[in-house]
């Protein structure tokens, strides 16, 4: 269970954010995701900083558990914004040490491009940390069905992503029983250079993909036998509606862009 | 080998809300050479038990000694080598081209040289009754096959005590029958086997001493008359059977295994 926890970035409270319907959410992220690139004056950055900051605030997410899914990309963060403050060579110059060179229009373009990036991550974690993943792949689907005019196969799309998610905590608790069966006839995973591990993880993941081979069997087995046979006609037991507070947030997200990127 | 464990705990997931106490002080003892039954249901801790006997799983507090030396300051693959572990559906961890391949995985890892590895793999699928596989793929046998070869891949490291988590679930009836076969062998060889299940007429046949291990907790421990008279929700069909008849004032003494229990119905039936 605990396994099961640390997976995926969902995570479950009670929040004004966790009940919008998932449609309006993704709906909502990829106007953030899009329209920051059409902000580009300080102002404007603020405004969706501080729009971020409220709606983080809002999610009931504890800071500390939204920070560490922030984690991963802090080391790209970091290295675009030393990267425009030592290699930029606009505006005046703050200082100078050797070749090194510091000047005012690289820090402020660092700075300016580290915070769009970790907006951009921030409103991307927000929408996995207070949507379940089950909602996300429905939200999904619907969104992409119109697509189905042009054979995209939305349905099967969104099945395949749903059965991956569920089968990630699976396959994690079968690769700890496989490892500790292993460990039980004297595998040791930690000892020796990186080829020596890799080599000990062989008696893990083979077994495992055989696993996974007999459970996809297993899984096409029991769906067909329930009559299973993919998108047409499918009714849903989980129905999605649109509610006027969904319609509102997502205008609201929309007019906080389109007013940043005019600032 | 003689193996104690004295008041072992062990807490899953702690300081988290999913915090579970799955051994709640356990102690017990295997003896050298005998078969210990470990009954209990589902959830009673016995496959949490079985991963602490060759320290898979650390307590979180209590001691496991082998022959009165603290396992913690053994090396953890010299302990592994003579406390071998079986696990439940021990073939989900089949890996190798061919069976024989498979079965020289750990003695090739305690450093033995090709012909020694060679004998380990040979005597122990013949002792495993999976002699005539060793050329086959292990992907491509029965259940019961595959079973076996699991096990014989563990009795490869010439283990001094073996310890099996449900090693008959799924299998069929003779299979059942020629893994009991393989315990008492064992026995015979003066190795020491724990046997876990919840198939309590299965535990009956071999084992010398029971345990039964309900909530993380001893519940009773002693030879199978006494354990299976004193708890008949564990009881095997023989001990209710010859219940019922001591109930109809019918008194045959306390048999378990069925030879003994169909010899005292025949002396009751003839007297």
């Amino acid at each position: 269970m605990s396994a099961a926890r640390s997976f995926g970035q969902f995570y479950p409270v009670a929040s004004p954010l966790h009940a919008l319907d998932p449609r309006a959410k993704i709906l909502a992220t990829a106007v953030l995701l899009l329209g920051l690139f059409f902000v580009d004056s300080a102002a404007g950055l603020g405004l969706v900083a501080a729009a971020v900051v409220a709606l983080v605030a809002a999610s009931r997410v504890p800071l500390v558990t939204f920070l560490r899914l922030l984690r991963p990309v802090a080391f790209i963060v970091v290295l675009t914004v030393l990267f425009q403050i030592l290699f930029s060579r606009e505006g005046e110059t703050l200082f100078a040490w050797g070749i090194v060179e510091v000047h005012e229009g690289g820090l402020w373009l660092g700075l300016f491009l580290g915070l769009r990036i970790v907006l951009l991550v921030s409103a991307a974690a927000l929408l996995t940390a207070t949507t379940a993943p089950l909602a996300l792949t429905d939200g999904l689907e619907d969104l992409l069905s119109p697509l189905k005019k042009l054979r995209f196969p939305a349905h099967e799309v969104a099945m395949m992503m749903t059965i991956a998610l569920r089968f990630i905590p699976t396959l994690h608790e079968e690769s700890q029983k496989i490892t500790r069966a292993q460990a039980a006839r004297g595998a040791d995973f930690a000892e020796g250079g990186p080829l020596a591990r890799v080599r000990a993880a062989i008696p893990i993941l083979i077994p495992l993909t055989v696993g996974a081979f007999r459970r996809a069997d297993e899984l096409a087995e029991a769906m067909e036998s329930r009559g299973y046979r993919g998108g047409e006609g499918r009714t849903r037991y989980r129905e999605l509606r649109l509610r006027l507070h969904d319609v509102i947030a997502l205008a609201a997200t929309v007019l906080v862009l389109a007013g940043a990127a005019l600032l | 080998m003689r193996l104690e464990l004295r008041n072992i705990r062990h807490v899953y997931s702690p300081g988290t809300p999913f915090e579970v106490e799955a051994l709640r002080g356990v102690s017990l003892s295997v003896e050298p050479g005998e078969v210990l039954g470990i009954l209990g249901g589902t959830g009673s801790g016995k496959s949490t038990l079985v991963q602490h006997m060759n320290l898979l799983l650390e307590p979180a507090s209590g001691d496991v000694l082998v022959d009165g030396v603290d396992a913690a300051t053994l090396k953890r693959s010299e302990l592994r080598r003579r406390i071998g572990l079986v696990f439940q559906f021990p073939e989900a961890a089949l890996f190798a081209p061919t069976v024989a391949e498979d079965v020289a995985f750990a003695p090739r890892r305690l450093g033995l040289n090709e012909g020694e590895i060679e004998d380990r793999v040979r005597e122990s699928l013949v002792l495993a009754g999976a002699d005539h596989l060793k050329d086959r793929s292990p992907f491509a046998l029965s259940g019961g096959e595959q079973r076996r070869v699991a096990i014989a891949g563990v009795l490869a490291m010439g283990p001094e005590m073996l310890v099996l988590d449900e090693p008959t679930s799924g299998l069929d009836p003779a299979s059942r029958q020629g893994l009991l076969r393989l315990i008492q062998t064992l026995q015979d060889t003066g190795t020491s086997v724990v046997l876990v299940s919840h198939n309590t007429d299965e535990i009956a046949e071999v084992a010398d001493r029971i345990c039964i291990l309900e909530g993380g907790e001893v519940r009773a421990i002693g030879s199978p008359a006494e354990v299976f008279y004193t708890h008949p929700e564990f009881a095997p069909a023989t001990v209710l059977t010859v219940t019922a008849l001591d109930e109809i004032g019918w008194d045959i003494g306390q048999p378990v295994r069925f030879g003994e229990t169909l010899r005292a119905l025949g002396d009751l039936v003839e007297g």
